[in-house]
């Protein structure tokens, strides 16, 4: 009989021990989704490594709310449909406590409204549609990184000092092309009403499959204009820097700004084929800030991957720091009290101090452009002077970005 | 007039390079029957591997040489070991077998030089500019617009005029009565292969100093060298070549002419060939 009361009791115990063990050692989960497949896995594989390391660095330090982090990672493949999957994935199945993630303008549009279904906190990271911050906006959903508001306005900020009058664009022909070009007009014209912009048939959208840009090249020199704003990225730009230098474009008599030149990818790739001397812009500059922690991130990332950090690596990492101090404000990793946590949290991460605005949860954030100088220590084109704009001074007011929640 | 003339030469180039690919898709499947998923794979791995040779000899000529010829060697081991095994099976297992390739290839380059972006410099001697009334035009788009025909002729005069050009469209045209009369004609599928090969990674190295590297850039053309061969006609020779030349200058002057509708203009020409000449601009024919 004592046995077996000892070997009830026994088996009490274990339950109870597995029990309690499980509890402690439950990790918060984050669930990241980027495009990790296809011609731009780049991005994702830079926002994972930049995930992995605030990771690593805050399980080093006592994780978020005593407990360690897990990092979830998902393929978007940069399409609406598999994107919608993975992130049904990740909170029904693998249960994570926030979502992280979003690479492309298309997708971000679909996936947000369910999100506020969904009923877990976004942090978009890359993203720039302004729409998820404007009339998508909701609950739920916040963004880290710098919308094409913030970046073009900076843009037109430069392009006024720059004199040029008459304006086209070269950008992919999707909603990102148009609508950086449309805010450009809408942002230079404000500060230069003598700005004038060519018209619709006049200015370039190659398809975002191009890569033969010779002819796009020919129609923008041909149409002899004082500036011209350059909204291609990645592949497409580099395609477009270097066929265009072939032809002469960059030797043209015409002011040329690239609202994402200053993307480490495509410096790295460029390396001295970049020219000298153009107006870039970027979400984030690594040599932008002098603070002991942007110092500490560039070191760290540097030492884990032998590359500086892209934007994207700087987005991942930085949110997954902003959902630490959400959790701290919050005192638990309650969803609902996370969003609450969010809502106007202002965090310092490595581009400086960034505030989750209430009204739009857009974060209130610095634009960094400069011009393309070559300095023998590092392995690409670096920006000198670099142009930091303040993020009060760049983001529309709530009212302009058509939000209601 | 300036435009006229800028757009010709940006449309002969292009379409050059899409000449030197759907030759090789269209001559593989002209002799063999298969068409090959994997060829955009092809011209991929050939202008990684001529970015390689670069590196190490630092010599573009040298990279033009043998990236190219490495591939051929791949090319030969997957006609060998994997495409001989399914020639007298359904189309389908073509389809199967050319599109695992594809996929296998491409994650392999990703695996090996990663999914970051590449760019290779053309040689000295083609980088400069040649000023053409009044107007400037880059050296090496120039050295495309020569090197296609004297390729294409190269290859059709190897087919009509060679004893081993002849005995290919022989086994082409029946390869029962060619291997009856004594031809091996299992070494000309691997010969043919392995010249479509050549040919696709050829494109790639050519491609290299004009386009950014990536391991996806094969998809793209793929899909534009498709339409030059049926629109040019399966099989056809000549066809490729006004194919891919209309394509090129389609797309072109499709910038000046028709806006947005440009990227619509070479599915619209496909359309319209298949309603009307469904055979293709050429009949069939090496």
């Amino acid at each position: 009989m004592k046995r077996k009361l000892f070997s009830v009791l026994l088996a009490l115990s274990f339950v109870l021990l597995s029990f309690v063990g499980a509890h402690a050692s439950t990790p918060v989960k984050i669930g990241f989704i980027y495009i990790m497949s296809g011609p731009l896995s780049a991005y994702g594989q830079f926002a994972k490594q930049g995930a992995e390391l605030a990771i690593q660095e805050i399980n080093a330090t006592g994780g978020i709310d005593g407990r360690q982090v897990q990092g979830f990672f998902e393929d978007s493949t940069g399409k609406a449909d598999v994107a919608l999957r993975a992130m049904r994935k990740l909170v029904f199945q693998d249960k994570v406590d926030i979502l992280v993630g979003l690479d492309s303008s298309g997708v971000a549009d679909t996936v947000v409204p369910s999100i506020a279904q969904m009923k877990v906190p976004l942090i978009i990271t890359h993203a720039a549609t302004p729409d998820v911050t404007g009339k998508f906006c909701n609950k739920y959903t916040f963004r880290i990184s710098l919308n094409i508001n913030q970046n073009v306005k900076a843009g037109a900020l430069i392009a006024n000092e720059t004199g040029a009058k008459k304006w086209t664009t070269v950008g992919p022909d999707y909603a990102f092309g148009h609508q950086s070009w449309e805010y450009f007009q809408k942002y230079l014209g404000e500060l230069n009403p003598k700005a004038t912009f060519l018209s619709k048939d006049q200015v370039a959208f190659p398809p975002f499959n191009t890569t033969d840009f010779s002819s796009y090249i020919t129609k923008v020199m041909n149409s002899k204009p004082d500036g011209v704003f350059i909204s291609l990225w990645g592949g497409n730009l580099i395609d477009f820097v270097r066929q265009g230098t072939s032809m002469g474009f960059f030797n043209g008599d015409f002011q040329v700004l690239m609202s994402l030149g200053a993307a480490t990818e495509v410096l790295t790739a460029l390396g001295d084929k970049m020219p000298e001397g153009l107006w870039v812009g970027t979400r984030y500059w690594f040599l932008a800030n002098d603070s002991p922690l942007n110092k500490k991130f560039v070191d760290s990332y540097y030492k884990s991957y032998n590359a500086y950090p892209s934007y994207n690596a700087h987005g991942a990492y930085s949110a997954v720091y902003a959902y630490r101090a959400a959790a701290k404000k919050a005192g638990s990793v309650d969803k609902e009290a996370i969003v609450s946590a969010l809502e106007g949290l202002q965090i310092e991460v490595p581009t400086g101090v960034v505030e989750f605005r209430q009204g739009d949860h857009q974060a209130v954030t610095d634009a960094h452009w400069g011009k393309i100088a070559a300095d023998p220590g590092y392995p690409h084109r670096i920006l000198k002077p670099i142009r930091i704009f303040k993020g009060k001074d760049i983001t529309p007011s709530v009212a302009e970005t058509g939000c209601s929640m | 007039m300036e435009t006229l003339l800028l757009n010709t030469l940006n449309g002969l180039s292009w379409g050059m390079l899409l000449f030197l690919i759907a030759v090789g898709l269209t001559t593989v499947f002209g002799v063999m029957g298969i068409l090959n998923f994997a060829h955009g794979s092809l011209f991929m791995l050939g202008a990684y591997l001529c970015m390689q040779s670069m590196q190490i000899f630092h010599s573009f000529w040298y990279g033009l040489l043998i990236g190219p010829l490495c591939v051929v060697a791949i090319g030969v081991i997957v006609e060998k070991y994997l495409l001989k095994r399914i020639y007298g099976r359904n189309v389908s297992y073509q389809l199967l077998l050319t599109f695992a390739l594809l996929l296998i290839l491409d994650d392999g380059v990703r695996m090996i030089w990663g999914s970051g972006y590449y760019v290779v410099e053309p040689p000295q001697i083609l980088s400069g500019i040649i000023t053409l009334f009044g107007q400037n035009y880059p050296v090496y788009r120039f050295f495309l617009i020569l090197l296609g025909p004297v390729v294409g002729i190269a290859l059709w005069s190897f087919f009509h005029f060679t004893r081993w050009g002849k005995t290919v469209r022989a086994a082409s045209f029946d390869n029962v009565m060619a291997e009856g009369v004594g031809i091996n004609v299992p070494l000309i599928y691997t010969g043919v292969f392995a010249l479509g090969t050549w040919l696709a990674a050829l494109g790639g190295a050519l491609a290299a100093p004009l386009q950014s590297l990536n391991p996806s850039m094969g998809d793209k053309i793929i899909i534009q060298s498709f339409i030059v061969v049926v629109v040019g006609g399966m099989g056809s020779f000549p066809g490729a070549f006004a194919g891919a030349l209309l394509i090129g200058l389609l797309e072109s002057f499709g910038t000046v002419f028709a806006g947005r509708m440009q990227m619509a203009i070479p599915y619209i020409l496909l359309a319209v060939i298949l309603l009307f000449k469904p055979n293709g601009l050429f009949k069939k024919g090496v």
